[in-house]
């Protein structure tokens, strides 16, 4: 194998590469430090890379396969880690002032999942400030670029995550979502992100942006990735009082089952009349649609409340628990903070209680027309972002673009949510599509993407970054 | 937002310091906020429960 093509390889190929002896994970390893070295500059899709942590994991996993001693699929397969996600003995930033000093001293339950694996932590990746303030130009460290077009942003706010991927530094990585944050950059970057169903994955030792909102996900180039990484991660945990108390699953148990007889809603209005998407979204989910009509699914159109009723309890919801979590440091070190973060984490300040309780009780409403339209139909899709990203230095466009999207309904309602490509502009930008499911049929949500991915030849198209 | 109402909120809040630093984006904020209030329309039903406030499915 050419050390040239080590960098695209997926956590499969890895794992194949492995078992075969065509590849060692140390080889690997030095293969992507070294790639990340020079894309670091460019990009700037790691806040700290682990050089040594990532070697010394990939000497013992190398030990361990060559002695037979094979953890899983992900044994000495490399991984991003956004930087709200804790470390043991590395500092977790959430990429700002606030917490530059913050050494984490124990794993989060997901990186010691991973560790459990075998994986390689190869360092802690950019964020938009405490997953909400970007992307911004007042922080310690630069914002993540978009590898299609680094004079455009990569989405967020797991901005290093999708940059990571797209631009072949590591095969896996984990982001959060609390308002469309796995599934903006994956749309943004061309890549896989999946938002599981709330309480699948733990969120003890992430630092929290909103209670209720928040998730972890799991963020791939390919959709088989995807499920495996969520089999590792996925799990009940007691500490955490958002988890469910799950069984252990497969993810990948539906992959390659295809769609044929699969009944699908598509929730058209959401791009077409609550928020006009650009023409080439459009178009692209128009295709999306034959595609998977070709492949034998039957898709009827749905309609569910506009995105305008989501977007408003998600902004109520998100705003009041992140003042809860802000207030002591808005009012004792605002000058630490970016200034997205201050004008975006101070609106729950001034939201009365009672509107935070009329938030609540108005999602109960909005999750049971979500359970209602998939008790007809297998899996909903619609939009993910309704433009390509923009030009990170126009600020004007990139804050009219940011909110045009249509992830928010799902963090309100807690549905398992998959973005991924579904083509590309004239410019050559990421399009996506978004794919949701029932509660804790992640797995059927993964079968459907992974049969539009082979149906198409979009995840096969590289970034031209060098 | 009245200013009047908005200075006792801002007290209310504890975020003098704050205002008297960063101004606009204290402002910016409560804009926002106002911009929310109301969007959300109360239940008809005024005994309609909020808790739990998020729960996926029967497996919790």
């Amino acid at each position: 194998m050419y050390m040239t093509d080590l960098h695209w390889l997926s956590a499969a190929d890895i794992a194949a590469a492995y078992a075969a002896k065509t590849l060692s994970p140390v080889e690997l390893t030095q293969a992507l430090l070294a790639r990340i070295e020079k894309l670091q500059p460019k990009l700037h899709a790691f806040i700290r890379i682990d050089p040594e942590g990532a070697l010394a994991s990939a000497r013992a996993a190398e030990a361990e396969i060559m002695a037979g001693r094979t953890r899983g699929k992900l044994h000495g397969v490399p991984v991003g880690l956004k930087d709200i996600i804790d470390v043991a003995n590395l500092p977790t930033t959430a990429h700002s002032r606030v917490l530059i000093d913050n050494i984490a001293s124990a794993d989060a339950v997901v990186t010691g999942k991973l560790r459990g694996a075998g994986a390689i932590i190869m360092g802690k990746l950019a964020t938009h400030e405490f997953a909400i303030g970007g992307p911004s130009h007042d922080l310690p460290w630069p914002a993540a670029r978009n590898p299609w077009n680094p004079d455009h942003h990569p989405g967020g706010s797991s901005s290093g995550s999708g940059a990571g991927l797209a631009s072949g530094q590591f095969p896996l990585a984990l982001g959060s979502d609390t308002g469309g944050s796995v599934r903006n950059p994956a749309s943004a970057c061309g890549i896989v992100g999946l938002k599981p169903t709330y309480g699948l994955v733990s969120r003890r030792g992430v630092f929290p942006l909103s209670f209720t909102l928040d998730h972890v996900g799991p963020m791939t180039r390919t959709v088989a990735d995807n499920a495996t990484l969520l089999d590792v991660i996925a799990g009940h945990d007691p500490a955490d009082p958002g988890s469910a108390a799950t069984k252990a699953q497969n993810f990948g148990r539906e992959l390659g089952h295809g769609v044929r007889g699969l009944r699908i809603g598509f929730i058209r209005h959401f791009h077409e009349t609550d928020m006009p998407a650009h023409l080439e979204v459009t178009a692209a989910l128009e295709i999306a649609e034959r595609v998977l009509e070709a492949e034998g699914a039957s898709v009827r159109t749905i309609t569910l409340p506009s995105l305008d009723e989501f977007s408003a309890v998600n902004r109520v919801i998100l705003t009041s628990e992140a003042w809860a979590i802000h207030a002591k440091w808005l009012r004792e070190q605002p000058q630490n903070y970016g200034e997205l973060s201050r004008q975006r984490l101070m609106p729950g300040a001034f939201i009365p209680a009672g509107d935070y309780i009329n938030a609540q009780r108005r999602r109960l409403s909005m999750i049971a027309a979500v359970n209602d339209a998939l008790r007809d139909h297998d899996i909903l899709m619609c939009a993910s972002s309704m433009d390509p990203a923009s030009d990170i230095h126009d600020f004007a466009e990139t804050s009219r673009t940011y909110p045009r999207q249509a992830r928010t309904p799902f963090n309100v309602t807690g549905h398992p949510a998959l973005a991924m490509c579904a083509g590309f502009s004239s410019v050559g930008l990421p399009l996506s599509v978004q794919f949701v499911g029932r509660y804790f049929a992640d797995a059927t949500v993964l079968r459907v993407a992974q049969a539009y991915e082979r149906a198409t030849d979009w995840h096969k198209r590289r970034a031209p970054i060098r | 937002m009245d200013e009047e109402l908005f200075r006792a909120l801002i007290r209310a809040s504890g975020l003098e310091r704050t205002f008297a630093a960063y101004p606009d984006d204290v402002r910016a904020a409560a804009e926002q906020a106002l911009r929310t209030a109301g969007a959300i329309p109360e239940p008809a039903d005024p005994r309609a429960e909020p808790w739990p406030p998020m729960q996926a499915g029967p497996e919790l």
